[in-house]
């Protein structure tokens, strides 16, 4: 049932009028502040919202989940005035409103912390936060003192700690998404719209943004939530509302739902949570040993070893130099001591081409600046690491790449209209999974995963782990970062602990625990 | 709110098509335009015209094409071209006399070749060792420009050397169809390079996201290095014809084709951030500013005021890559 008071033919002192009257009479009724109705967008080959029909309460958190593809993403920038539907009505407040730019929705009070960073690289923390809204003195002039202050007052408040002087193409992922949220919430909105804003942060930073936006709730303030980890909306959400191919399945009070059933609902059918078994390793060759390993100024002394056919992972807190390691085992930044033997053999590695000579593939964790070309095919991004695979004579055999990236879109499932679409047109998770097809496709023997499964949802997780295991089981051997723990330790045969550039550990077997690996993280 | 669905295909057809054939449509009507205004200007004689004249900067342009691609801009080619122009007249004048001319051009020809490339791989060094991006690659080629000029100008004493040497193979370089067949096999090769093979791909790769390509365990310095050489070469070929056809080689003498050509190059299409363009769109620049300068000469329009034409034609395609630029973003919406 609407509430009488979002009638949009209602002029606005009017419909306050009549809201009150309800209210005092019908108490359980609360107010919807964001109604969109019927809003149906179409991209060429793709209905990406097809008659959509989305209710938000007053003060609520009001959880947003679906496959990827599903359309979440394109009903926040429908919102956000980013995007302008074919049809459809937004009412906020209950007053009809028509956005043509995210400034307009701005205004109205609706801030949306976007999935994919919109951030400038080449201007600092404390610029890109304000950037439009660049406070100016007296003469006009920018004042940049008081822009960095407010800007670290700002990040201080939200208890993250940087340097807002800092260059934003210096930051890591997880940091660049704090900024992309501390941007969101510089502005004074009332509805705030959150597309997977933990996507690539750990835990302690996901603690610190759940106090923030329950702090939020309290002065009054709506938050949508988009999150792939059903865990977290289960925990935060008031209400969570599924979005399956472009429809609306179902909206439910978090409390009267269970994680399983939400899931069934995304998918459209029940789905095994658990991490995929696999056999135990049967290999006893070492393919990749590390030592005493040095990189980019903090990384310090790290030595392990790879097995064949076994999966490492690499535990760590967000700016522990995990990305750093693995970055100069690839060879794309350089080594400043210690030696990579690859099959008992010294390497020299230079550049990241002598590291794919070495058979080694790296899924770099920012699909955006170092994942993908952004306006290239999927086809051509996929094929960019193996051309020789794809040659007869010196030529690419184009019949050979169609079967070869059809191949990697049906396997990862990737959602496009056609394998010639431009990566960015895809969704968030579908671009991710092009990243991992594009090492996959180079068969690589040693694949080193950075935040894999970021924006990825549990049922392509499920297929992703499952592909692993099948890598792996040909003899393969994977690397994986990830700031999920759990996924880290299911996935795992053995676990590495990285702690401010400094190896605190390796742990296997029955002695990997969230416990053992936390206490080493954070010692 | 929206446009009706039926205006809306329509009107996003015409962009479409306007978008992606704009340079193609504009070369008709400059065509059809120009053989209204004058009788003589669609005979094939003028049209082989055209195309001889076109082919020494088109050339110029292919080289140019696939720095470009890489996202880089090369300003040395000009002065290459002069140095090469010098260097290549003054071989001929003092080995090519008689029947000595035939043998005498083929090591003009591989000498200027040879320095070309070195003066490229040079700009390519120097660029992959700052990691230059856009920015970086113009000031350095700039530099190399100034550079290469003061070398010819240094090698001549600042003077013109006329033609002395005797009428054979060099000669040829620059009459009948001969100019046109080494651009047009020419643009062919490279186009299939760029297109058809992994270099080529690489090439436009490296264009598109440089980080990307780099993280993809692309040879990416290897690559632009050898992208530069390539372009240098180019500039020699131009020279050769060039100078083959005004029988004389200045100093001066590739004054400004550096601009020529990456104007051409921009107006095919081929955009200066790299990544998009290609051979093909440089063939339909190369053509349009021929054919618009022709078609002007033909007219009979002043000198002077042919140059406005032909900024107003570059400051369109400028355009017109710059709305297909937004379009696209837009389309992307982040
Ligand atoms: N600008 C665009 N052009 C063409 N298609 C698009 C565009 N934006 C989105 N799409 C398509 O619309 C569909 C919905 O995309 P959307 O980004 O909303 O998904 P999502 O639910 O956010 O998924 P994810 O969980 O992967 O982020 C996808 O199939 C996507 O390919
Ligand atoms: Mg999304």
């Amino acid at each position: 049932m609407r509430p009488l008071s979002s009638n949009p033919r209602l002029p606005h002192g009017f419909s306050t009028f009549v809201k009150q009257k309800t209210s005092k009479r019908e108490t359980s009724v609360e107010k919807y502040i964001l109604e969109m109705r019927d809003i149906t967008k179409t991209f060429p080959g793709v209905k990406a919202l097809d008659k959509v029909s989305f209710a938000v309460k007053q003060g609520e958190i009001h959880g947003l989940v679906g496959e990827n593809g599903a359309g979440k993403s394109t009903l926040m920038k429908v919102l956000n005035g980013v995007l302008v539907p074919d049809s459809g009505t937004i009412v906020v407040d209950g007053v009809p409103v028509t956005f043509r730019n995210a400034k307009q929705a701005q205004a109205c009070g609706i801030s949306l912390i976007y999935q994919e960073f919109n951030l400038v690289n080449t201007l600092s923390v404390a610029e890109n936060i304000y950037l439009g809204f660049l406070q100016t003195g007296r003469a006009k002039f920018i004042d940049w003192t008081r822009v960095r202050a407010d800007a670290a007052h700002l990040l201080e408040n939200l208890g993250f700690d940087f340097n807002v002087r800092e260059k934003v193409q210096n930051l890591s992922v997880a940091e660049k998404q704090l900024v992309e949220i501390a941007k969101a919430l510089s502005v004074n909105a009332r509805i705030i719209a959150m597309d997977e804003p933990t996507s690539s942060i750990t835990k302690k930073e996901i603690d610190k943004l759940f106090s923030i936006i329950r702090r939020l709730k309290e002065r009054g303030i709506t938050i949508i939530y988009i999150s792939h980890k059903l865990d977290e909306v289960m925990a935060i959400c008031d209400s969570v509302t599924v979005l399956r191919d472009g429809h609306i399945i179902d909206t439910k009070i978090a409390t009267e739902t269970s994680s399983a059933e939400i899931i069934s609902k995304m998918v459209g059918r029940p789905v095994d949570m658990k991490y995929p078994r696999r056999p135990p390793i049967i290999h006893d060759e070492i393919v990749l040993e590390v030592r005493k390993v040095s990189c980019a100024g903090f990384v310090k002394d790290i030595s392990f070893s790879l097995k064949k056919g076994e999966v490492l992972g690499i535990a760590g807190l967000v700016g522990s130099g995990r990305t750093e390691l693995v970055e100069a085992i690839f060879g794309a930044r350089p080594l400043q001591g210690g030696d990579v033997y690859i099959h008992g053999r010294r390497t020299s590695i230079r550049n990241t081409a002598d590291g794919k000579r070495y058979s080694m593939g790296l899924v770099t964790e920012d699909r955006k600046e170092t994942g993908l070309a952004l306006h290239y095919s999927l086809a051509d991004n996929i094929v960019i690491t193996n051309l020789q695979k794809l040659c007869s004579g010196i030529f690419v055999n184009k019949k050979l790449m169609q079967a070869n990236v059809d191949q990697y879109v049906q396997e990862l499932g990737i959602k496009t209209p056609s394998s010639r679409q431009a990566v960015m047109y895809l969704s968030g998770g579908n671009q991710q999974k092009a990243v991992l097809a594009k090492w996959l496709f180079s068969e690589v023997e040693i694949l080193i995963l950075d935040e894999p499964t970021r924006g990825i949802d549990v049922g392509a997780k499920y297929e992703i782990y499952l592909l692993m295991n099948d890598l792996v089981k040909k003899g393969k051997s994977i690397i994986m970062i990830s700031s999920e723990l759990p996924e880290v330790l299911g996935m795992s045969d053995r676990v590495i602990v990285i702690n401010e550039g400094r190896k605190k550990g390796e742990l296997c077997g029955d002695a990997i625990s969230p416990e053992a690996v936390m206490s080493m993280a954070i010692q | 709110m929206s446009l009706k669905p039926g205006i809306h295909n329509f009107r996003t057809k015409i962009t479409k098509i306007l978008r992606s054939q704009g340079v193609l449509i504009g070369l008709v009507l400059i065509i059809i335009l120009a053989s209204i205004l004058e009788r003589s200007f669609l005979t094939v004689s003028n049209l082989l015209n055209i195309l001889r004249q076109a082919s020494a900067l088109g050339i110029l342009c292919l080289g140019v094409t696939f720095v470009m691609m890489t996202g880089g801009m090369d300003l040395s080619v000009g002065s290459t071209v002069s140095l090469c122009a010098v260097v290549a007249v003054s071989i001929m004048n003092k080995y090519g006399q008689g029947t000595a001319s035939n043998s005498a051009a083929l090591l003009a020809i591989f000498t200027v070749l040879a320095i070309a490339f070195f003066i490229g791989v040079t700009n390519g060094l120097l660029i992959v060792l700052f990691n230059g991006r856009l920015g970086e690659t113009f000031i350095i080629t700039y530099g190399m420009q100034i550079v290469i000029a003061a070398l010819a100008l240094l090698f001549t004493g600042g003077q013109f050397i006329a033609g002395t040497f005797g009428t054979g193979l060099y000669q040829w370089m620059s009459t009948g169809f001969a100019p046109i067949i080494l651009f047009l096999s020419l643009a062919l090769i490279m186009h299939i390079v760029l297109a058809y093979t992994p270099f080529g791909r690489q090439i436009s790769f490296i264009g598109a996201n440089m980080d990307c390509a780099r993280m993809s365990g692309i040879k990416v310095s290897g690559i632009r290095i050898l992208v530069y050489g390539i372009c240098g070469m180019c500039a020699a070929l131009t020279s050769i014809i060039v100078t083959s056809r005004v029988y004389s080689a200045s100093p001066l003498q590739g004054n400004g084709y550096e601009l020529d050509a990456i104007a051409a190059v921009m107006v095919g299409g081929t955009s200066q951030t790299g990544g998009t363009g290609g051979i093909i769109n440089t063939i339909l620049g190369v053509l349009v500013l021929g054919v618009l300068g022709n078609a002007l000469n033909v007219i009979g329009v002043d000198a002077n005021a042919q140059l406005l034409f032909r900024g107003a034609i570059i400051l369109v395609a400028v355009g017109l890559d710059m709305w297909n630029k937004s379009i696209s973003l837009k389309e992307s919406a982040k």
